[in-house]
């Protein structure tokens, strides 16, 4: 099959001016420049709004002394349907229980939340968050001392004056 | 014995049973589950947990079903209405005081409160009191208890009583501030079966210390096994997540152990996490310096240099804690490289720790698995009570030497020096295999398919639960291959197929086979000094 090609037929230079459309344009233009309706956002010292339903980067909620909230139940490990969060468990110093490794690699988390909506104790939380740039992959994996110092706020799924969400 | 059978119905299905037999067993033989806490098989019944109840036609009020025996024409319903309400007012009380700390409750998963409650206990709960709270105590030896969670069922107090025959445990206080405790200062310490009540313990009041918050029961992958702690044969069930062994639990076996095993065998488990394996053949040309080959090497080695060695005799170094096919296939080597004789050692403990209760269960005193199964392969038993010395002869030796399983741990370095071929097979290296001419890295019990027999001649399987470790691979996998390259028969593929072998040859495995061992194991039919 031969390949034809549609040749367009232009006007010629010298019968035609492109002046009009240029104008037409440039009053676009400077429609714009007036025109307070924007479109661009200034990221990032504009934010944007993130929806209710966000659900970021994980925070572990911790006790006034400084403790996490996390008691090593072990239920969150078994839920992730990524398999992305390792814990062991162990006893502290005042016999409680408590995680010694807490580690989520935020890579392989699809951010389903349903960490949060096991955990029995209100530790663990997916957050309002969303830039986590980093210069080494391995940074990826958020350690329990990481996971702690997380300053960014919780998902608004959760209602800290109604933990349970009765 | 048609006469003893009581036929009655349960759940609209008839079943014919031994008289005398309670209604719980009885629906068990049709499947039902009766649920219940104060009732174990190996302890007498107080029928104080009301919880197994049941609905029996005729009868003024619900039956407890651990105590109630059959009789003949009998309706029970287990699952009726009337007998789910019933239960479920009885969850409801143990409910009230219960802390509800799942999260943080070792026994979590494995809970039959936990369990019950989901199955017919109510959604919601009513109470409004302040719960009791009596916190947690250390009664001594591996067990914590947490008051908090106990359902009072007394399982461990009759336990200690009734079995164990040492009594340690009792119940204190009176009505709803009853708790179970130790006498004064006296605590579990020095007894010898106390991690038993840990297990019989229906929810989570008694926890082990050494398992305390390693692992949730949900994780756990369990594979039956023998317990390689001494001659008794403990069936068990190795508890394994991230390939290493976290517990040790017993299997239900009447003939040997009934539920219960001792608490050394309990806590010998750690060697099998141990890591620091062989993980590859090692060939040494000068006798100094070593390097790790494939297993075609290392054999390929081995068949040459022991082809090179005229009028060959082999003395061999087996070890106890080898099974059955690991024995037969080294016996079968040591005939086909020229003959020769075959030792092993073993510890030998002072005296037996004999479960009072349960006289048929002891911790014997051959510290080993399988001493029986070597002795009945035909090989010579040498050294002392420490499981050291006796091997002066095999040290000297100067043709073929093999050592299987032992780590030499009372040899020096010159063991074999003077061998002309000096092969180690071990799951560990040992200073006593520095002239070794090739080393074989072999599997535990734990990770390998074989047979024990125990102190009675008792045949039993154990299953691989973890991964060998790099390029180990069962000792009679190996053994059996070299056999089959001097001698031109066929390598045995499956250890089922290298026991048939042995079975057929050694007499007093008495034509057994895997299928005849099944789970429990059993005993060979030809009479094999039993009971020794």
């Amino acid at each position: 099959m031969t390949i034809s090609v549609k040749v367009m037929k232009r006007p010629a230079p010298e019968s035609t001016s492109y002046l009009r459309a240029a104008l037409s344009g440039m009053a676009l233009t400077f429609k714009h420049m007036v025109n307070p309706t924007k479109v661009t956002q200034q990221y990032p010292e504009e934010q944007t709004e993130l929806s209710p339903r966000w659900r970021g980067t994980h925070v572990m909620e911790v006790h006034a002394d400084g403790r996490p909230k996390c008691v090593a139940c072990g239920l969150c490990p078994t839920v992730c349907p990524a398999n992305c969060i390792r814990l062991v468990g162990g006893e502290d110093d005042q016999g409680n229980r408590y995680p010694i490794v807490y580690e989520i690699d935020e890579f392989r988390c699809i951010f389903c939340g349903m960490c949060q909506e096991v955990c029995p104790v209100e530790a663990i939380h997916v957050g309002r968050h969303f830039e986590n740039a980093e210069y080494t992959r391995d940074r990826f994996v958020y350690d329990l001392d990481r996971l702690m110092e997380q300053d960014h706020p919780s998902t608004l799924l959760w209602d800290p004056s109604d933990p349970a969400g009765e | 014995m048609a006469d003893d059978l009581v036929t009655l119905t349960i759940d609209g299905h008839e079943v014919s049973v031994p008289k005398g037999t309670t209604l719980l067993e009885a629906a068990k033989t049709i499947g039902e589950q009766v649920p219940h806490y104060c009732y174990h098989p190996g302890l007498s019944s107080p029928a104080m947990c009301r919880l197994c109840l049941v609905e029996v036609e005729g009868a003024p009020k619900p039956m407890p079903s651990c105590v109630t025996t059959v009789m003949e024409g009998q309706v029970v319903r287990t699952m009726s209405e009337e007998a789910k309400g019933h239960r479920e007012g009885v969850l409801e009380f143990y409910l009230l005081n219960h802390p509800l700390d799942c999260p943080i409750c070792d026994m979590s998963g494995e809970c039959d409160l936990q369990d019950y409650v989901h199955l017919e206990g109510r959604k919601q709960g009513r109470g409004v009191e302040p719960k009791r709270v009596f916190g947690r105590d250390d009664f001594g030896g591996d067990v914590l208890f947490y008051g908090d969670r106990c359902v009072m069922c007394t399982r461990c107090v009759r336990f200690m009583s009734e079995v164990e025959q040492d009594e340690r445990l009792t119940v204190v206080e009176r009505g709803n501030r009853s708790v179970i405790d130790t006498f004064f200062t006296e605590g579990l310490e020095g007894t010898n079966w106390h991690g038993n009540i840990v297990d019989i313990c229906p929810v989570g009041a008694l926890v082990s210390k050494d398992f305390l918050y390693k692992a949730r029961a949900w994780d756990l992958d369990h594979t039956p096994s023998v317990c390689a702690s001494c001659s008794q044969g403990c069936n068990v069930m190795l508890h394994t997540r991230d390939n290493l062994v976290h517990r040790v639990k017993p299997r239900e076996n009447l003939e040997v152990n009934g539920w219960w095993m001792c608490d050394h065998g309990r806590m010998d488990y750690e060697w099998i996490n141990d890591g620091n394996r062989l993980e590859a053949p090692l060939i040494s040309e000068d006798g100094v310096s070593r390097r790790a080959v494939g297993w075609k090497d290392a054999l390929g080695e081995l068949l040459g240099r022991a082809e090179e060695l005229e009028a060959a005799s082999v003395r061999a170094v087996a070890s106890a804690r080898a099974s059955n096919e690991d024995l037969g296939a080294l016996a079968e080597l040591v005939g086909a490289l020229g003959g020769g004789e075959t030792v092993f050692r073993s510890p030998r403990a002072q005296e037996e720790l004999v479960l009072k209760g349960f006289p048929k269960l002891a911790r014997r005193k051959d510290l080993a698995p399988n001493v029986k199964g070597a002795e009945l392969l035909g090989m010579r038993r040498v050294g002392d009570d420490a499981g050291a010395g006796g091997l002066d002869s095999v040290a000297e030796h100067g043709s073929i030497v093999i050592v299987l399983g032992d780590v030499l741990a009372d040899q020096g370095e010159d063991f074999g020096a003077g061998a002309d071929l000096y092969v180690y097979l071990g799951t560990h290296d040992s200073p006593a295999a520095k002239h070794a001419d090739i080393v074989l890295p072999v599997t535990s019990h734990a990770e390998q398919e074989g047979t024990f027999t125990n102190h009675e001649g008792r045949v039993q399987r154990f299953w691989p639960a973890l991964q060998p470790p790099g390029m180990a691979r069962p000792a009679w996998l190996i053994l059996g291959a070299l056999d089959a390259e001097l001698t031109g028969e066929g390598a045995p593929e499956t250890a089922a197929e290298l026991f048939g072998k042995l079975s057929d040859a050694v007499p007093a495995f008495g034509g057994l086979t895997y299928p005849d061992l099944g789970t429990q194991g059993a005993s060979a039919k030809v009479g094999a000094g039993a009971g020794s």
